[in-house]
Formats: structure tokens, C-alpha cells, sequence
């Protein structure tokens, strides 16, 4: 790929205070425009904490980001305007509605008025909510709310946009929406960079991966190129396996 | 501003959900003003007018001393002075009985002849007096027989405070001297007349020519001891407005918690803006507050047969010393909220700091009911500093002038708060990683 990479990380790594391990250690990782690009690995692989450092979270303890020709250190302001992030956890006011909630962010984004309305309830539309946008978050299954934290991370259409393990832990026909949707967005020109433990569905959608374990990269490329240098394993699990051992995580 | 606008809308919504907070916020604090001031309305009237001490006396003299330490005693307002009980005459056995036992703290016992025995040594010293002028009358000491001292027995239930006993004792060895003043003067009369015929003694009673005056300067003047109502009403809205901290802090470590703050703060929106959004939300729930307590105070409080609350007519003093309540409280809350990790310990810490800071600031109990030490330690306490300016206004009738101090001290805290907040944060990522 000869383009620039839209996000460049050199030398990553971070300690987070008062733990000893390093949860990052010299994460060094390039990913290009309108690239679907996934981190995947264990629990406690680092995937949080290496979306979190490149959202502006909190600081990494070492290393230098770039993200569209914004340096991460100095520039975040606006780096903010050209991301989106659905984080792992559900990240709502539960006693707002959904419609609330979504206005209240979007309004964060800079977006306001009919403009905004009109296109929460078409998001709310494609994701099967449309009954639901006046009913209190709290109020919601659990599939319900990640579908509604998923829109409140790209209601502005953002060049980039971040997911930590958007599928995790939800049904089929959720799944099934949700990843239709990136790779429409996808389409349209948004470069997704999402985080998972599925490799099959990994392997199916992105453009490269990248398999983390124990806070380093342990290997990066296009997954049915990842599986072809290893034939001795038929699918990216396998080699996930192998990479990553069978040894049980937290 | 147009974010800030959003923020504030959305703060509102969330309080507006919050019931325990609405409860805590508004109904807590009313509730707390009606309990005490019918609690107090009993006991501080009890107070204002001291209970009286009952006191057995038995009077074996009968004679001027014995009864003008009897009328004394009772004048003195005090103690209720008792002389029989059962229909039976106390007599000083069952008199000493009765303390023994604990039904009575204090008994007095004046030996019979007393009076008798002082007149006789009154008149001997009078006649040597006179002596030491030529002038003594060997008939003035016809049938006296000097006496040594008498002794009048007090009998003290152990339990008694030393303090009390001492001032039981030094008063009545006060009716003594002026008993004892009265006879020497009257036998030097008689006497002088005696010797010149034509001596008119003069028709006055000796005063004592030194008075005392009791004035104590850390207590406000009597008339300025607030009424349940003065005190009851600004002591909750004080009390309430820094109970904010609950529901403050319980909404920035949620939104912490919960994870909305972690995706506000990968949208292009400042922290700072978020919290003065808070802030501001939380400001009019302040003032709502305190226009809430005085509302019931004036109101609600006569239904209870409470007097109403007097606000004076320094309305600009009053709401500047609202103001400036409510920003301490909302720089302790902001300060806490940054600084506590969880919703359970600043719940905690806060709701305990806040009622230490009440009880030594004089809102349960007035500053002026309290012991000397106790007045320092309250003036540590910012929530003192609110019942000062709020006194100031009520009591005093002051006007701006006499809330300055108590105002600036308020500002100064909550400018004290911010800044250690906003260092703290220099620090610290919003989310306290
Ligand atoms: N806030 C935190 N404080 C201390 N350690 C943390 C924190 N968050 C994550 N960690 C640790 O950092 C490592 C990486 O965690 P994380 O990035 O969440 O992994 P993943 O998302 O891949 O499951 C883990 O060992 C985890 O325990
Ligand atoms: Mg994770």
C-alpha cells in the first residue's frame, strides 16, 4: 500500500499506575484509509487500552501517534473531530430515552436540530429501534442498548471510526445489522478499526488484522494471507490458537 | 455555548429522574427544619428559662437570718426552695436523709440561734470598737455571751458539678455578709444614739457601693438569641445546599462509572465545559433550596405553631449570602467528586464530612448553646460561616456590610476547591486512570 497510513503508531506502550506488567509493549502498527482493520486477541490482550490511547482517553506511557495527520500528543482537538468511538461497554445515561441520549451526543458532535432528529430516527430505523427512541435506556434488553451505543459513535459520519468488540455477546440478528452497517459505512469512506475474539467473522471482514497477546503484536496482515503462509492451519482460529496458545485468560 | 446549553439540558433531565436525589435535594431538608423546630421550640424555651434546682431548707432559726436567706434563695430564681415534704417539716435528719438518697441535690441546714448568736458577736465587736473611742458602755454587754462562728450545713448530692456547688455556697455566704453588714450598721445606730441623745441615725439602708455587671462578649446580646425558626430555617438550607454533594458527586462519578464521560471525552466537547454545565444545574438547585426553606419557614412552619420566620429587608444581603453558600457547597462537591474514586466513598465521605462540618458549624446545635472550645472549633467550619452571615441577617438585621466577611470566606472556598480541582486534574485524566 503506497498511501499514507491514516494511523500511525510507533512504539506504543503503556503501564497503567500501580500495575507492573505493561499492559502495551512496543505496539508498532500503520493502518490505512478505508481499511476495516481488526485487533484481535485474548482478554487482556491490550485492545481497550490500545482504542482507548488512540481515542484520547488517557495518555500512553511511551510511543508517538499519528491519526489523519494529527499527532495524537498535541493535536487531539482535531483528531476528535474526525473520530468516532462505540466503546466495549455500553456508555449511556440510563435514565435518559434513547432519543435523549442520542441527541445529547450528537449535539456533542455539533450537530443539532431537525438535521439531527431526522437522522437519529433513520438510524434508529436501520437498527430496528424506531418504536423505542422515547423509552428510558434503562429500560432496554441488552441488545438494544449496544445497538443505540453504536449509533451514538457515528451519528456525524466520522473518517474514522473505533469499536471495541461491537459483536460481542449479542444475537445473531444483531450481529448480522451491525456488520452490514460498517461495511456500508465502509463503503462511503469511513475507516473502521474494530476489535474482536470472533476470527471468523474477523476473517470475513477486514482488510488486515492484527493478533495481540499479552500486550505485543504477534502478527499483522490480511487474514487469508495470514492463513495461506501457515498452511499447516486451515483457518485463522487455528493459527490464532497456535499463536496465541490454549491457555486460558481472565 | 450552544454544547454548554445541551449539557445543562441534559444535567437537568438527569436530576429531574433522579428521585433519591430530588428527595435528598428538597424533601430531606424541609422535613429536617419542621422536626427541629418542634423539637427545639420545646427545649430551647426550656433552656432560655433555666430550670430551677430544688433545694431542701430547713430553717431551725426563725430569726432574720434564717428568713433572709430563705427569701433569698427563692428571690434568687434558681432554685425551688422546699420545706416540707409529705406535709412533714423537713428537719435537718431528713433533710441529710434525702440527699443521701438522691431524692434532692442540695439541702440547707440553719442552726437554731443563729441570727441570735451573730447579733451577740456583732455587739461585741461593735462595743470594742467603741471602746477604742472612749466611749464604751459596760451595760452594752450585759447578758451577751459571745459566741464562736455557727454553722450552716449544706448538704451536696455528690454528682453535683463543682462549679454549681461553689456558686451554691459563695451565694449563700453572700446573704451572710449582707446580713451580718445590716446588724452592724443597725448596732452602731443604736449604739450612737445611745451615747449622744442627739444622734439621729439616718434612714438608709447601706448598698453596696461596688455593683456587678454580667456581660458575656462571645454571646450574642439577649435579645439576639434566634428563635427555632431564625435558627432552624438557615441551618437546614445551609445544611441542604451542602448536601448537594450527594447528589453531585453521585452524577460525576456515574457518568464516570457508567462510561458516558469516556465517550464524552473522545468527542470534541471540553471536560471543563461538562462540568460547569453541572455546575450551573446544581447552582439553581441551590437557590431553588433556599427559597424552598425560608418559603416554609414563612408558611408552612405557623401551621405547626412555629413562629413564622422574619427575613428582615435586606433581600440583596440574603441572596449574595445564598449565593455564596451555594458556591462553597458546589466547590466542596466538585472537589470531591474529582478526587473520590467510586460513588460509595464519596457518598461516604461526603454525607460524614458534611454532617462533622454541620454539628461543629452550629447547625444542630447553635454556636451560642455551645462550650467555649466548641465556639473556635466551630469557626473552622464553612457551613459556620453560612449561620454567621445568615444570623447577621436575620438576627442582626444586617445589611450587606455585615455579610461580607462571612461571604468572602464562603468564596474564597469554593475558589480554594476549584483550584485544587483543577490541579488535581492537571494531574489526573478525567476518568481518574
Ligand atoms: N484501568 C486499568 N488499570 C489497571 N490495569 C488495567 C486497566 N485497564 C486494563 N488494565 C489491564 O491492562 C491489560 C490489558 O487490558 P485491556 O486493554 O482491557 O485488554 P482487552 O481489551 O484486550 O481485553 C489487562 O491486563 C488489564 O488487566
Ligand atoms: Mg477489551
Amino acid at each position: 500500500m503506497a498511501e499514507r497510513p491514516i494511523i500511525e503508531i510507533k512504539n506504543l506502550s503503556k503501564r497503567y499506575k500501580g500495575s507492573d506488567e505493561p499492559a502495551l509493549k512496543d505496539i508498532t502498527l500503520d493502518i490505512y484509509p478505508l481499511e476495516i482493520f481488526g485487533l484481535l486477541g485474548p482478554n487482556g490482550a491490550g485492545k481497550t487500552t490500545t482504542i482507548s490511547i488512540l481515542c484520547g482517553l488517557f495518555a500512553p506511557t511511551g510511543g508517538e501517534i499519528m491519526i489523519d495527520g494529527f499527532n495524537l500528543h498535541n493535536e487531539l482537538d482535531q483528531i476528535k473531530q474526525v473520530i468516532g468511538v462505540v466503546p466495549q461497554d455500553v456508555a449511556l445515561y440510563p435514565t435518559l430515552t434513547a432519543l435523549e441520549n442520542l441527541v445529547f451526543f450528537g449535539n456533542m458532535y455539533g450537530l443539532k436540530g431537525k438535521y439531527l432528529k431526522d437522522l437519529i430516527m433513520d438510524r434508529m430505523n436501520v437498527f430496528g429501534l424506531e418504536r423505542f427512541a422515547k423509552k428510558k435506556i434503562s429500560s432496554f434488553s441488552g441488545g438494544m442498548k449496544r445497538r443505540v451505543n453504536l449509533i451514538a459513535g457515528l451519528l456525524h459520519d466520522p473518517k474514522i471510526l473505533f469499536l471495541d468488540e461491537p459483536t460481542a455477546g449479542i444475537d445473531v440478528q444483531s450481529k448480522v445489522v451491525i456488520l452490514e452497517f460498517l461495511q456500508e459505512i465502509n463503503q462511503k469512506g469511513t475507516t473502521i478499526i474494530y476489535t474482536s475474539h470472533y476470527m471468523e467473522e474477523a476473517e470475513n471482514l477486514c482488510s488486515r488484522v492484527s493478533i495481540m497477546d499479552r500486550g505485543t503484536i504477534v502478527s499483522t496482515g490480511n487474514p487469508k494471507e495470514l492463513v495461506a503462509d501457515h498452511p499447516e492451519f486451515k483457518n485463522l482460529e487455528n493459527l490464532y490458537l497456535y499463536l496465541t496458545g490454549k491457555g486460558l485468560r481472565d | 455555548m450552544f454544547k454548554f446549553i445541551s449539557a445543562v439540558k441534559k444535567e437537568y433531565l438527569l436530576l429531574l429522574r433522579d428521585k433519591a436525589g430530588i428527595i435528598i435535594l428538597f424533601i430531606m431538608p424541609m422535613i429536617l427544619i419542621i422536626i427541629f423546630s418542634l423539637l427545639q421550640e420545646v427545649t430551647w424555651n426550656a433552656i432560655a428559662q433555666e430550670p430551677k434546682v430544688e433545694m431542701l431548707f430547713v430553717n431551725n432559726d426563725g430569726d432574720s437570718l434564717g428568713i433572709n436567706m430563705e427569701k433569698g434563695l427563692r428571690s434568687s430564681g434558681f432554685f425551688d426552695v422546699i420545706d416540707s415534704v409529705n406535709h412533714a417539716k423537713v428537719t435537718a435528719e431528713s433533710a441529710r436523709a434525702a440527699v443521701k438518697k438522691g431524692d434532692f441535690l442540695i439541702a440547707i441546714v440553719v442552726p437554731k440561734g443563729v441570727t441570735k448568736s451573730m447579733r451577740a458577736n456583732v455587739r461585741v465587736a461593735v462595743a470594742k470598737t467603741l471602746s477604742g473611742f472612749g466611749m464604751f458602755n459596760p451595760n452594752l454587754l450585759n447578758n451577751i455571751v459571745p459566741k464562736g462562728a455557727d454553722t450552716v450545713t449544706l448538704y451536696f448530692d455528690p454528682t453535683i458539678r463543682k462549679a454549681f456547688k461553689n456558686a451554691v455556697v459563695s451565694s449563700i455566704k453572700e446573704f451572710n455578709y449582707r446580713s451580718e453588714t445590716g446588724m452592724i450598721f443597725r448596732s452602731f445606730n443604736i449604739e450612737m444614739s445611745k451615747q449622744f441623745p442627739a444622734y439621729k441615725p439616718a434612714d438608709i439602708e447601706y448598698k453596696e457601693s461596688l455593683q456587678f455587671k454580667e456581660v458575656f462578649p462571645n454571646y450574642v446580646e439577649r435579645e439576639e438569641i434566634p428563635t427555632t425558626v431564625q435558627h432552624n430555617v438557615p441551618a437546614w438550607a445551609i445544611f441542604a445546599m451542602f448536601f448537594i454533594i450527594i447528589p453531585l458527586t453521585g452524577s460525576m462519578i456515574k457518568e464516570r462509572e457508567e462510561g458516558s464521560l469516556a465517550r464524552l471525552m473522545s468527542m470534541p466537547v471540553s471536560y471543563i465545559h461538562l462540568l460547569l454545565a453541572k455546575v450551573t444545574v446544581y447552582f439553581f438547585v441551590c437557590l431553588v433550596q433556599s427559597f424552598l426553606m425560608i418559603f416554609s419557614g414563612i408558611f408552612i412552619l405557623p401551621l405547626f405553631h412555629i413562629p413564622m420566620l422574619v427575613i428582615g429587608n435586606h433581600i440583596i444581603a440574603l441572596t449574595l449570602m445564598t449565593i455564596a453558600t451555594a458556591l462553597a457547597a458546589l466547590g466542596y462537591g466538585l472537589l470531591v467528586g474529582t478526587i473520590a474514586n467510586t460513588h460509595q466513598q464519596a457518598a461516604a465521605f461526603g454525607a460524614v464530612s458534611i454532617i462533622i462540618l454541620a454539628a461543629i458549624g452550629g447547625v444542630w446545635v447553635p454556636v451560642y448553646l455551645m462550650p467555649n472550645v466548641m465556639r473556635h472549633v466551630a469557626m473552622i467550619s464553612p457551613l459556620n460561616w453560612g449561620m454567621t452571615g445568615f444570623y447577621n441577617i436575620f438576627l442582626r438585621q444586617g445589611g450587606l456590610i455585615t455579610i461580607m466577611i462571612p461571604a468572602l470566606k464562603l468564596v474564597a472556598f469554593f475558589l480554594g476547591s476549584v483550584l485544587i480541582t483543577y490541579i488535581y486534574r492537571k494531574i489526573k485524566s478525567p476518568l481518574n486512570i
